[in-house]
């Protein structure tokens, strides 16, 4: 058996021992019941933004809050507490994914990720409407 | 009905589709006709596929030439330029518009790779000329068709770039587009949407098309890889992969850091660098590419070493390049990028496209005859089960069948080397060295992935469901729910993995280039890199000492010590190895560059430094919940203290498509203070005994110049101001964080950088008003709610609102506030200061018959407005409404700022890593160009 031979064996083992240890690092995706159910664990939540409910962020009273009702995957509608100051583009979000866990009977979120209509979207620009002008 | 459209360039759009058409069978041509010429040797076959390149070259460069005129011409009534340009574009953009969609985009990718293949073609191709040309061709006519735009029924095959916007399908049948005077008599051909403004950047001139040309520089390794399989001549091949290998590592090494350079310009993400799929799926082909070329370059010395190594890595290369392609084009990724996807409607083409690409490979590794046939048998069973059976299942057995092919053609097909190397030597070092960098790769390829993965965890979710009952493994239920994301703590899912491999492959730099090849030449090594070991460890101790590293992040500093080490070993080689013959110095000087890279990443990323933590401004009683670890609230006029400097933001401006926040910097002098002074420090109040300037912390002046106040007094106590070592100095400079005014996208926030040699000021706009609040007639903005205990305050444009105390109205008391003897009231007394004398009024929370009379207090001139609404006894808290009038109010923002150190290293590290990398691409064509006038002779 070459020594290069026995490298890439080595390799391979580090590697498997090391993507499972990263594996358990990946967060988990649950439903705002199973984070209520057990509080002080971090989870992540997946959902939609509930534009029922305004989106409530006053920086002169605290920079990094900002408050939000957020739909989850069994359609159970949650305020959450989202401690950074409100992220770009947050009302035009599709879905978004809220890290952290439940203090105090509020999911308080200490991260979050968007996702926002394409750069490429097609429909934001239509021409349905076009007429032509009287002239 | 025909009509015939007045003023549309009718003809373009169909020479277009010709054009594009006549690429395709071209191509299909071309690919036949060289394949066949592969086997039969035969001119005619030879022939066959010439001509076919030769259309299917003219079409592609004439497409997109046609595709220029028509941007330059701004003929909008085509889609993909009315969707990209608009009047207001500068000419670099209206250049940029070309590449601003997926279209372009492939036009783009296919014609570097023409003009990557006729350079190949003119530097006398010989025998190489057929299998080269069959896999290249063959890729373009597999490309080109996702720019056919047909359509079978619902299915779309290919996108149309010359598509008319009256053809497009969101507007068929709608009555304008049987007007045939529709370009005059539609307003919306004036002008066209234009590139969207977040792409509106000259980063966006450079750097797609150098990340495509990298992109394209991946074909050519791949289809000479794939030619030695196929005529299982697994040496020669190498040779001439080699240049193009490493032309490919700098182009797509500049490539991917420009795009770095971008998000850290222009964008907000705080950075250049997020770990992002998209980011992660262009650096991922660029670690193999490393790999395999460096691989290459072990058996130029060595042949035969290491071979399937060799290969796969190759051809992974270009593989990766697809697959990215098939991940960012997919929409697949979605949920884990800040860049966002759409589906485009060709994905079954891309994973077709793909899955072809692995396929054809794997096929050729098997050994020649039967067990390619068999194979090619179940690859197209399984191929058909994708495309009308289960997805998941049969990609998922296409990938296991492919890797045993892969297993198969190693221990049968391919040939193994008879000598053992020693360890000390180039080529062992090397090869670990690519190994880790593989590694590296597969990692970050992993964790882009997951959202891939979970498609195919999907069909087994029942069955890992049942695991997790029955023995309570965490890990099975993660797996049932099939819904894996990479955890957002860097430090765990990237860094804790990557920064002991880039140690060890970095530190694999630093001393291989002193091993030769073959021979065991590790005798002496340390006495060589004794002097770069010493500077290194130097620096590496001032570097951590300077910047505060700490113990738990010695992996980190084990890693800046490497990239010291590296550049200072590879410096050092130029003169003790190669006697300063700067011709062979291209390799070391890469991995100076890359070192530097990584260094400054690293150190930048690591030590970056948020300076922006919320501190007390001149308004000194600001509420607590203010402080936060990352945000400044700045409001206008006020002058607060901001790591090393003072800042002040000026005004809002609108300036085109932006809001510009003009915030000055002063620098920090020291403060003094002069005898009689009270200021306060961690609740406490002092006086001053003594006119002094003061040291950096409060305790060195205690004792000498403080005395401390134990009962002040109530002005001692309402003038205080915290302590503070400084005071704003004289004028710095003046930065413009901005937010960009996007209707398509909504607001986007674009930072300003102070450049210094040693170090960013990165700064960026988290929350700013971009148009005036909203106000009454007689400027009375909405009302805010507060709960107020005694001694809160809240800040109020320029003054400070206290509830100074509460009192419970008496009776002879309630005729002067107009009260019935019946009247419970409770009085907040009110203190009004700054911004004017300070004003002292009454608001009473009335009760009458268990009815709340509201008592609004209107301080006309002072522009505020109060209401008590409720009063909570248990806790002393009134519930207040607060009116602010627009002739007070302040406009304010809340900022970001961060300082990146060294953060210059990184940009400077990828000049010398490119440049480095070309030079020795010119050197090794240099030593080759002998060889190939050999073989044209013969």
């Amino acid at each position: 058996m070459s020594r290069f031979n026995i490298v890439v064996i080595l390799l391979v083992a580090v590697l498997l021992g090391a993507l499972f240890s990263v594996f358990t690092q990946n967060s988990e995706s649950v439903v705002f019941a199973r984070a209520f159910a057990e509080p002080g664990i971090e989870f992540k939540v997946s959902g939609t933004l509930d534009r029922e409910h305004p989106v409530q962020y006053d920086p002169e009273k605290a920079v990094a809050e900002t408050r939000f009702h957020m739909r989850d995957k069994n359609g159970q509608v949650q305020e959450v507490l989202l401690k950074e100051s409100k992220p770009t583009g947050l009302e035009q979000s599709e879905s978004i994914d809220l890290y952290g866990k439940v203090e105090n009977g509020r999911f308080i979120a200490t991260d979050m990720l968007m996702k926002c209509p394409s750069k490429y979207n097609e429909d934001s620009h239509s021409l349905a409407e076009a007429t032509p002008e009287a002239n | 009905m025909d009509i015939a459209y007045t003023g549309e360039w009718t003809w373009a759009a169909s020479l277009g589709r010709l054009l594009l058409a006549l690429a395709f069978a071209g191509g299909i041509a071309a690919t036949i006709g060289y394949t066949k010429a592969v086997r039969n040797n035969d001119e005619h076959w030879l022939k066959l596929g010439r001509w076919g390149f030769r259309f299917q070259a003219t079409g592609l460069f004439a497409a997109s030439a046609l595709m220029f005129l028509l941007i330059f011409s701004h003929r909008y009534e085509f889609q993909y330029i009315w969707k990209h340009l608009n009047d207001a574009m500068s000419f670099g953009l209206v250049i940029a518009s070309f590449w601003g969609g997926q279209e372009g985009g492939f036009l783009l990718w296919m014609c570097w790779m023409l003009v990557l293949v006729i350079i190949f073609l003119r530097r006398s191709p010989g025998a190489f000329e057929a299998p080269v040309m069959a896999i290249h061709t063959g890729v373009l006519t597999g490309l080109s068709s996702m720019l056919l735009g047909l359509w079978f029924g619902d299915f779309q095959f290919g996108l149309d770039p010359f598509l008319l916007l009256r053809e497009a399908p969101q507007n068929h049948g709608l009555p304008w587009t049987l007007n045939a005077d529709y370009l005059r008599l539609i307003p919306q051909f004036a002008d066209g949407q234009g590139l969207n403004p977040l792409l509106q950047n000259y980063w966006m001139v450079i750097h797609p098309p150098t990340l495509f040309l990298g992109f394209a520089s991946t074909l050519m390794p791949f289809a000479l890889a794939l030619s030695g399989l196929w005529t299982q001549d697994h040496r020669s091949w190498m040779g001439r992969a080699i240049p193009w290998a490493f032309f490919g590592v700098a182009i797509l090494g500049a490539g991917i850091l420009m795009g770095g350079a971008w998000a850290y310009e222009a964008l907000s993400f705080g950075g250049f660098w997020a770990w992002d799929p998209v980011e992660n799926s262009s650096l991922v082909p660029w670690l193999v590419l490393v790999a395999g070329a460096h691989l290459l370059l072990i058996n130029k010395a060595k042949p035969g070493t290491a071979i399937t190594a060799t290969y796969l890595m190759i051809a992974l290369g270009f593989l990766l390049v697809v697959y990215s392609t098939f991940l960012t084009k997919s929409g697949i990724l979605g949920d884990t990028s800040v860049h966002s996807f759409v589906d485009s409607g060709i994905l079954p083409q891309l994973l077709g496209f793909l899955l072809a690409c692995c396929a054809l490979l794997c096929t050729l590794m098997l050994p020649p005859g039967r067990d390619r046939v068999v194979f090619g048998g179940l690859q197209a069973v399984l191929a058909v089960g994708i495309a009308v059976a289960d997805p998941a299942l049969c990609t998922l057995g296409l990938l296991l069948v492919m890797a045993l092919a892969v297993l198969r053609g190693h221990l049968k097909n391919l040939p193994r080397t008879d000598t053992e190397s020693p360890i000390w030597t180039r080529e062992f070092w090397m090869f670990v060295g690519g190994m880790l960098m593989f590694a590296s790769a597969v990692h970050i390829s992993f964790q882009t992935s997951l959202p891939v993965f979970n498609h195919f965890l999907e069909p087994f979710s029942g069955w890992f469901e049942r695991l997790h009952q029955s023995t309570g493994s965490d890990l099975a239920r993660k797996l049932a729910a099939h819904d894996l994301a990479p955890g957002t703590d860097f430090d765990a899912t990237y860094h804790a993995i990557q920064v002991p491999l880039a140690f060890l492959f970095i530190s694999i730099t630093a001393f291989t280039q002193y091993l030769r090849y073959k021979s065991n030449s590790g005798a002496g090594l340390f006495l060589k890199l004794l002097r770069s070991l010493l500077t290194a460890s130097v620096l590496t101790a001032i570097v951590s000492w300077t910047y505060g590293f700490e113990a738990w992040e010695a992996p980190r500093v084990a890693l800046l010590f490497a990239c010291l080490w590296s550049a200072g070993a590879n410096a050092d080689y130029i003169f003790q190895g190669l006697k300063g013959q700067w011709d062979h110095a291209g390799a070391s000087i890469a991995h100076i560059g890359f070192a530097l890279v990584i260094f400054g990443s690293v150190l930048s990323n690591a030590k970056k430094d948020i300076i922006s933590q919320n501190r007390f401004g001149d308004l000194a009683m600001l509420n607590e919940s203010l402080s936060n670890e990352e945000d400044l609230l700045l409001l206008q006029g006020d002058t607060v203290a901001l790591g090393p400097y003072y800042v002040c933001y000026q005004e809002r401006r609108q300036d085109g498509i932006h809001a510009k926040f003009a915030v000055e910097y002063f620098e920090t002098l020291p403060a003094s203070y002069a005898t009689g002074q009270v200021v306060s420090n961690e609740g406490f109040l002092f006086q001053c005994t003594e006119d002094h300037t003061a040291s950096p912390r409060f305790t060195e002046d205690l004792e000498d110049h403080w005395t401390f106040v134990p009962i002040p007094n109530e002005r001692q106590k309402t003038q205080s101001k915290p302590w503070s070592a400084g005071k704003p100095g004289p004028y710095a400079f003046t930065l413009e964080p901005r937010i960009q005014l996007n209707e398509q996208m909504g607001n986007a926030p674009e930072p300003d950088t102070k450049r210094f040699w040693n170090r960013d000021l990165y700064t960026h706009i988290k929350w700013g008003r971009v148009s005036e609040p909203e106000a009454d007639e007689n400027g009375w903005m909405d009302g805010r709610k507060h709960d107020l205990m005694r001694r809160d305050s809240l800040v109020i444009g320029r003054s400070m609102l206290a509830l100074d105390s509460i009192s419970a109205v008496k009776l002879e008391e309630k005729p002067s506030y107009g009260l019935l003897d019946k009247d419970l009231a409770v009085a907040a007394h009110f203190r009004l200061a700054g911004g004017g004398a300070d004003t002292n009024f009454v608001a009473l929370y009335i009760v009458r018959d268990s009815l709340v009379i509201p008592d609004m207090v209107t301080l006309e001139n002072r522009g505020v407005k109060l209401r008590i609404d409720g009063f909570r006894p248990a806790e002393a808290t009134f519930e207040t409404v607060v009116w602010e009038n627009l002739s007070i109010r302040r406009d304010f923002i809340v900022m970001q700022a961060t300082v990146f150190p060294q953060i210059n290293l990184l940009w400077l590290g990828c000049l010398i890593m490119t440049s480095g990398a070309l030079m020795a691409v010119r050197q090794r064509r240099k030593t080759q160009r002998l060889r190939p006038s050999r073989q044209k002779d013969s």
